[in-house]
């Protein structure tokens, strides 16, 4: 079966050591190692084609095959060091150059600046006084007091009994945070609250059968692409004082409370797992789908209890995804802009809030310093990450999920505890998701004096009778399905290329896959004006030549860096829970890496393709400033941009427009899942 | 200028929709700077008035969106109007970058040529901006007013106070509070919000990224003195004053949904809320110190206009009767110009308030400190 000459195809420097076991392998030991189970798997995908079949057009299909992985990844480099390296590093140099001189001293001065570091900026400022800073940590540490109390009370409705809610007090004596510690201190917070309820979502999203329940999983991350003046407002239409929670609680006599007065950084907090818990449960359900669980069955028979088996067999399958969607979270609320001012305030400021001001006063070296070390600190949690990893050797064979139950069989399975748990989660997923879209919904349908369609008439004459200079719904709404599908075209085949050339390929691996990350792990902010300065403006080469990337190309291009990397943490937890014998049989068996790839890999990994290209979408219809920066000129607007335009002293018509990317994108959703579902196994 | 563009081979192909990614450009295009740039100390008259004006052609105006995109918005009215005022002349509507004035200032910055002839929208902060980056009295022209013959109507207040007399009022907003007598009483002091009465009762927004925000700063600033300023801040924070980020969220999220009875705003309320039904009595506004903060829009000319005859003509036709009632009532701000010389709607005389008296902080005050003025408010407001 296995044709000669090209079962070692050349590697590219980039892919070289990437493979398993970091030694090309040979035809006859791997035969001796695989045996004829995985050939026969490999055979029921694919028959390959008798040798005497063989032409020139085979031949070149054949080379094509065998270096198509490398041409992938030569292209995405390319598109990343264009799109990506090139604006960010035009930027990011403010930071160590000045006038021209190489320099550290932007870097002194921010890291010894007491707003930026609080009490770490005198550690900063004299590192070598190491017993002094240890006697400040002990007097610190001796002054900590813990208590835990019944401090707040929900009042229950009809009966006169007030709930208690355990709170644990911690009290520590006053340190200032600087804006690095207090970022890092609402992200970690953020993270925690994401996971905390993105996790259940995936749970019954991913064990039980309901009526709509692909559907849900679709509209899962749908926040994604909601512009932030949406968020905050659909926010303060829910949660507000007069907002749409304390009106359905007046209905039955309470209230009305401050939610959002009384806790501000409760209410970020939220906001962001608003935007982050979907994209957790989204990530967790991908790979709960692909779960391999016949060893659960083994071990059951073994005499493991249900519970012992699912920790030692589906926690670590899932473990992976679940500390993606984490590491994502921490990143991207660390970076939180500018939901947290809108919500929270100036009282809550974090670093990108500065990274913004400082851009804004064109002060580019204290920026771009600033943007530096958020990165640092993004790329090294990335990398932590990825070591544990590629550390994790999967033994899964087949994407084998659980079997569904049914979540409401009768009446009787309703109450029991477990479903009335899930019933409870609804109602909170009820408000917290629901709550904000539909207030929203609801503003754009009313006025002072009740109902009213006036702003989507607004939309309707713009779109008829606007004159040609206007922004319309329609082409708007066209831009954006047409970035969305391209993007999702350019980046997943980027994210999964990323995903196979790293996954389990060592040290070399992991650092190419963190440096990869870079998308997410740079201040949008500074990814805006280095595309400006890079790329708009163009940067002079020698000889008068002029280097410019502007236009509907580069929108999707840029689309695509932002969103490859959502592939990528889709694709790589789950590759790297396969089993690295079954590609090692397919490649004995005389298949190409990209074929192996192709025909045994990804059909495993479907779940998290599908999950990818969802992201990658959602990304694209989201993305606000590189999209108005390379349109340069007006034409190539998309949907949020259209709501940004038509924000005016009235929101009324913005609201509108959003009302109307909102339905289109839930609409688009349903399709790529439905789409990508038949791939699905 | 002769630009010829290349299309590379990357990705083969597939850069079709690329505008222009290798170029080259003839490096004899400077030609322009220096002779037409307006010195200050010089005798001669800018711009004089040519004996046969070229009226022929495209002028490009750039302005902020609203301007185009919003609800009922002016752009069109004077787009139709000046074209019929001048038949030979197109008026082409760019939308101001979102970088807003820093993108021009980058553009000259590294060299770029510059596009729109007239810029519509212009601040004082925006010209300390332009001069503290670029030299003094940069990016614009220094206007010739004698060939701008309605420029005389501009009312006293309105003087943009610009040395390099670069721009031209063309409406005015008042940055006031907004309340909700209701709840509370008007305030009638700035000590006034110091008082328990008001307290936790203060919206505000970010002065480092909101235009009201700002002027607030300011006023308070003008009311209290540099060295004043940032305790009347802390006092307010101790009584429990809210920064929030843009006008659009605090106003429409927090004091819409009656998060708070009192948020600093616009002295033109009253005409949108009427107009979408609202109860009056959530949008009353107070005048502290029986001031409003003045916030003048102003127009101004590039200094490489293509079009420099239009562009006169394009300045003096938005202060002319029709132009100031359009712009004032499509924008929802005060007129530029003296009242006889523009007639509003009974409708917004009634609904937009004038502040008895009007404050601004001027170029020479702005010049050097807003920057630092906004940073060191916001290390205090922000300050963990």
């Amino acid at each position: 079966m296995s044709r000669s000459g090209d079962d070692s195809p050349p590697q590219p420097a980039s892919q070289a050591g990437n493979e398993r076991g970091q030694t090309s392998t040979s035809d006859g030991e791997c035969q001796n190692e695989c045996e004829c189970e995985s050939e026969s798997e490999y055979n029921h995908e694919r028959t390959l084609p008798s040798p005497d079949s063989i032409s020139l057009n085979t031949e070149l299909r054949h080379w094509l095959d065998s270096h198509a992985l490398a041409l992938l990844a030569l292209a995405t480099a390319a598109v990343l060091a264009v799109m990506l390296y090139l604006p960010t590093g035009v930027v990011l140099v403010n930071a160590v150059v000045e006038d021209g001189i190489p320099t550290l001293a932007p870097f002194v001065d921010v890291l010894t600046d007491p707003f930026y570091f609080g009490i770490l900026a005198d550690v900063f400022a004299d590192p070598l006084a190491i017993g002094e800073h240890l006697h400040a940590l002990a007097g610190w540490l001796a002054a900590i007091s813990i208590s835990v109390g019944l401090e707040y009370r929900l009042p229950v409705p009809f009966v006169q009994f007030e709930l208690p809610i355990p709170w644990v007090g911690v009290e520590t004596p006053g340190v200032r945070q600087g804006l690095f510690g207090f970022t890092a201190y609402q992200a970690a917070l953020s993270t925690v609250a994401s996971v905390a309820i993105g996790l259940p979502a995936a749970y019954i999203l991913a064990n039980y059968e309901f009526y709509g329940r692909r559907t849900l999983r679709s509209l899962t991350i749908l926040p994604f692409v909601l512009p932030g003046i949406m968020v905050a407002v659909g926010f303060y239409a829910m949660f507000g004082r007069s907002g749409t929670l304390n009106t359905v609680l007046g209905g039955v006599g309470l209230g009305p409370f401050a939610f959002v007065e009384s806790n501000p950084l409760a209410i970020v907090i939220l906001a962001h797992a608003f935007y982050n818990a979907p994209l957790v449960a989204r990530i967790t359900v991908a790979a709960w789908e692909s779960v391999d669980v016949r060893a659960v069955e083994t071990a059951r028979s073994l005499g493991a209890s249900e519970r012992r088996a699912f920790r030692d067999i589906v926690v670590p399958q899932l473990a992976p995804a679940v500390l993606t969607g984490a590491l994502l979270t921490f990143i991207f609320t660390f970076m939180t802009f500018p939901i947290v001012l809108a919500l929270g305030g100036l009282q809550l400021a974090t670093v990108e809030v500065w990274i913004y001001d400082r851009i804004q006063r064109l002060d580019y070296t204290e920026a771009a310093t600033l943007a530096v070390l958020e990165t640092v600190l993004s790329l090294g949690l990335t990398y932590a990450y990825l070591r544990y990893e590629s550390a994790q050797s999967g033994l899964s064979q087949a994407a084998s999920p659980p079997p569904k139950e049914a979540l409401f069989p009768d009446l009787r399975t309703v109450l029991s505890p477990r479903r009335l748990a899930i019933l409870g989660y609804g109602l909170v997923a009820l408000v917290l998701f629901v709550g904000p879209l539909a207030s929203l919904v609801i503003g754009s349908l009313t006025d002072g004096s009740g109902f009213t369609l006036r702003n989507y008439a607004f939309l309707l004459e713009r779109q008829l009778e606007g004159e040609s200079f206007q922004t319309q719904p329609w082409p708007a709404i066209r831009n954006s399905l047409l970035f969305g599908v391209a993007t999702l075209a350019v980046a997943v085949p980027m994210g999964v290329v990323i995903s196979v050339l790293t996954v389990r390929a060592g040290r070399s691996g992991t650092i190419i896959d963190t440096l990869a990350m870079l998308p997410l792990a740079v201040s949008g902010v500074v990814f805006g004006i280095g595309l400006l300065q890079g790329l708009v403006f163009g940067i002079s080469l020698p000889g008068g030549w002029q280097f410019q990337v502007t236009g509907a190309v580069a929108i999707v291009v840029a689309h695509a860096v932002a969103a490859y990397p959502f592939v990528t943490r889709n694709v790589s937890p789950l590759l790297s829970n396969l089993d690295p014998a079954m590609v090692e049989s397919a490649r004995a068996l005389g298949a190409s890496r990209f074929r192996a790839l192709l025909d045994v890999e990804l059909p495993l990994v479907a779940s998290g393709i599908v999950a990818g290209a969802a992201f990658a979408f959602a990304i694209s219809i989201g993305e606000f400033s590189s999209t108005v920066i390379l349109a340069s000129g007006s034409e190539s607007y998309t949907m949020p941009v259209a709501v940004e335009r038509y924000l005016g002293r009235r929101t009324g018509p913005a609201i509108a427009m959003g009302t109307l990317l909102l339905c289109v994108t839930a609409a688009s959703f349903v399709v790529i899942d439905r789409v990508g579902g038949r791939y699905e196994l | 200028m002769r630009r010829r563009t290349f299309v590379g081979t990357l990705g083969g192909g597939a850069i079709a929709g690329f505008a222009g990614c290798l170029s080259r450009e003839d490096t004899d295009d400077e030609d322009e700077n220096g002779d037409a740039n307006g010195d200050p100390n010089g005798d001669e008259t800018p711009d004089p008035e040519p004996e046969n004006p070229d009226l022929e052609g495209t002028l490009e105006v750039v302005t902020y969106e609203s301007m185009v995109d919003g609800d009922n918005p002016a752009g069109p009215w004077l787009k139709d109007a000046f074209e019929e005022a001048y038949p030979d002349a197109e008026l082409e509507w760019t939308r101001l970058p979102d970088q807003g004035i820093n993108h021009y200032i980058n553009s000259a910055d590294q060299g770029e040529s510059i596009d729109p002839d007239v810029y519509l929208g212009l601040n004082i902060d925006d010209l300390v901006t332009v001069d503290d980056n670029l030299s003094d009295g940069g990016l614009f022209r220094e206007l010739n007013t004698g060939r701008i013959e309605r420029s005389g109507r501009i009312r006293d207040g309105l003087d943009m106070g610009d040395p390099h007399d670069r721009v031209l009022a063309y409406d005015t907003g008042y940055i006031s509070l907004v309340y909700d007598e209701n709840e509370v009483d008007e305030p009638q002091t700035f000590e006034d919000l110091l008082e328990p009465a008001y307290e936790d009762a203060l919206i505000a927004q970010n002065a480092q990224t909101s235009d009201p925000g700002q002027a607030f700063l300011l006023w308070t600033i003008d009311a209290f003195g540099e060295d004043g300023y940032l305790d009347y801040w802390r006092d307010l924070q101790d009584n429990g004053v809210r920064v929030l980020d843009s006008w659009n969220d605090s106003y429409y999220g927090a004091y819409m949904n009656e998060e708070r009875p009192m948020i600093v705003s616009y002295s033109t309320d009253q005409v949108f809320a009427s107009a979408e039904g609202h109860d009056l009595s959530r949008h009353q506004i107070g005048f502290l110190n029986d001031q409003g903060y003045a916030n003048p829009e102003g127009m101004a000319i590039f200094e490489d206009a293509d079009q420099l005859d239009l562009a006169y003509a394009f300045l003096d036709f938005a202060l002319s009767n029709d132009a100031q009632a359009e712009i004032a009532e499509r924008n929802v701000q005060f007129p530029a110009v003296e009242d006889e010389h523009v007639d509003l709607d009974e409708e917004f005389d009634q609904y937009a308030y004038v502040p008895p008296e009007a404050v601004t902080v001027g170029y020479d005050d702005l010049r050097g400190n807003v920057d630092n003025w906004v940073d060191e408010w916001a290390r205090e407001i922000a300050s963990q």
